[in-house]
């Protein structure tokens, strides 16, 4: 088990990554999820024993990665943003090196190499130069040297990123197939990716956590939506009536005219049971209103992530609140220096 | 740790990169070297290989930063820190493997050389001893500024700055003893003997001259010893302050 405690890292008085702690099960996929600059890469160098901390620990396996940090990394696979490939290397001799770096015994650096190279498919341009490499394979190349010394936990910086869409749907493929026998922290900020992908998902957002769950979860933490999409052929003043005085109903919000007698109504339900939908069917049907497209709007995760972001963080301890005075203070008096 | 240093002699040696380094050194060696046998008179014809390594010095001020400029600049610019950062190795080792590449270099470098004391040998004579002096002076002054090349590599990701400012410093540490000595700084003995205790080339002077003194090989350990120390620092330091 990975466990993340008060993580906290400041750039000068610059605060990226605020006290942030969760844990990555055994055989887990753990989706990391935020907007561009919301301390996703900070944080997963931290893990990675890169970036030193400003405060809090990261315990991999037991191993405290700045405590002890030979023995941590022993257990990391990372695949950073920006894949760590030399140019001058052909992509043998890198797979190579990085097997020799990973301590991985020289009986099995063959075997380990071949593996590797055929699962991310690299195995024909094993003798190319990586400066000749389009980024796709630069990524995958990136990813092998990740993959390497089977460890058991990896750390993947939007592993994604530069693939072309069959790519994406292979390296997604094999980042669940990991999930046997390691557990992963995974960074995107492709919501369908995480959901097709993660057990749970860790939101944040300038460096504060702003939701940790499974995704169902998160889904269902957020209110189904009382909106009604109807599309109907027939007569406009017939069916908005019979839907106006339809009960639950509480008002029609827009009436668009698609021509040849087709009516796209945007309702406003007051609560959300299916028997107002049901009923209205029936209503419309027995008028002679021919009901085209029926449909409300679901939550999914985008706009639960759009949600979680946009929302203010809550202040949850003292400290907090003391933090944000001494802030507010010293911004005050910056301004009255400047004024001076 | 041996696999960084291997990836480093590969980075050196698959390329032209050491092979060119080491025909330039060698053919500014030769340069000096046949400058010297013009400039023998006389019936007794002799000259000494010491005051070519002194004279070659001056040419060896621009290779070492040229073969030193990448050993960490380059790491940073083509992010591969991160590699290295994150791999079960510490950051000492790595360190003293990019350290052992260079040194492996250098010595390559220098070995091109021992080809004049053989054909010296094979038409005449050579005064060993002072020749081994020489050579181990100029390892241990060359170790010294590799050290230094690559203390000032890791202060920036631009291998080009990297070069260029190590030139500069070298440069100065080489003229270090003369500027001691002039009119003006005589004024200040005290200054005078501080710039003096930095100063590496009357030591080297001492070597290529065929002394071996305790306090010169001192000055030249404690010197690698405080830059590579340095170096470590530096790089940690780096770390903290990355964004």
């Amino acid at each position: 088990m990975i466990k993340i405690e008060n993580l906290t890292k400041y750039y000068g008085n610059n605060r990226a990554v605020n006290n942030i702690s969760f844990t990555i099960n055994d055989n887990e996929i753990l989706g990391f999820l935020g907007p561009n600059g919301a301390g996703k890469s900070t944080t997963m160098n931290m893990i990675a024993g890169y970036l030193p901390m400003s405060g809090g620990t990261v315990s991999i396996y037991g191993c405290d990665i700045t405590k002890d940090p030979v023995n941590a990394k022993k257990n990391i696979g990372y695949l950073p943003e920006i894949p760590p490939v030399y140019p001058d290397m052909k992509v043998s001799e890198y797979l190579s090196f990085c097997a020799g770096l990973k301590k991985v015994p020289a009986s099995e650096k063959k075997s380990e190499i071949k593996r590797v190279s055929e699962l991310l498919k690299i195995s024909d341009v094993s003798h190319k130069l990586i400066r000749n490499l389009s980024k796709g394979y630069k990524q995958r190349v990136g990813f092998a040297q990740a993959l390497l010394g089977n460890p058991k936990f990896l750390i993947l910086d939007e592993p994604t990123v530069g693939l072309d869409p069959n790519q994406v749907m292979e390296v997604r493929k094999i980042i669940r197939d990991l999930k046997k026998e390691h557990s992963v922290i995974f960074s995107s900020h492709i919501l369908s990716e995480v959901s097709e992908v993660c057990d749970r998902v860790v939101i944040i957002n300038k460096g504060d956590i702003r939701a940790i769950d499974t995704i169902e979860n998160l889904e269902k933490s957020f209110k189904t939506s009382l909106v009604l999409h109807l599309k109907v052929k027939g007569s406009k003043t017939k069916a908005a009536s019979i839907i106006e005085i339809t009960k639950g109903v509480s008002e029609i919000t827009d009436i668009t005219d698609e021509g040849s007698d087709i009516y796209s109504f945007t309702v406003q339900l007051a609560d959300e049971s299916d028997s107002v939908r049901d009923e209205l069917m029936a209503e419309l049907i027995a008028a002679g209103v021919k009901i085209m497209e029926i449909y409300t709007d679901k939550p999914n995760l985008e706009n639960v992530f759009i949600e979680l972001i946009n929302r203010p963080v809550q202040k949850t301890s003292l400290s907090d609140l003391v933090d944000e005075i001494i802030s507010e203070k010293e911004t005050k008096n910056a301004e009255e220096k400047e004024e001076k | 740790m041996f696999p960084i240093y291997k990836k480093e002699l590969q980075s050196f040696f698959f390329t032209p990169f050491a092979y060119t380094l080491a025909g330039l050194f060698l053919l500014l060696f030769t340069y000096t070297i046949v400058n010297k046998i013009a400039d023998v008179t006389g019936h007794f014809i002799y000259f000494s290989f010491t005051d070519v390594f002194y004279n070659a010095i001056i040419y060896f001020i621009f290779l070492i930063p040229i073969l030193t400029m990448r050993t960490f600049a380059d790491e940073r610019k083509f992010g591969t820190e991160v590699l290295l950062m994150s791999s079960p190795v510490s950051v000492l080792k790595i360190v003293l493997a990019k350290f052992f590449a260079n040194i492996t270099v250098f010595t390559f470098m220098l070995a091109g050389t021992l080809i004049y004391p053989i054909i010296t040998e094979a038409n005449g004579s050579v005064v060993y001893s002072q020749l081994i002096c020489a050579y181990i002076g100029f390892f241990l002054w060359g170790t010294m500024f590799i050290c230094l090349g690559m203390l000032i590599s890791s202060f920036t990701e631009n291998s080009i700055i990297a070069a260029i400012i190590g030139e500069l410093i070298m440069f100065c540490f080489l003229f270090l003893d003369d500027f001691a000595n002039t009119g003006f700084i005589s004024e200040y003995p005290k200054l005078q003997s501080v710039l003096m205790a930095f100063a590496a080339q009357p030591r080297f002077a001492y070597f290529s001259q065929g002394f071996i003194r305790l306090s010169d090989i001192v000055f030249f350990l404690s010197a690698i010893l405080v830059l590579l120390s340095w170096n470590y620092i530096s790089i940690e330091k780096k770390r903290w302050n990355r964004g």
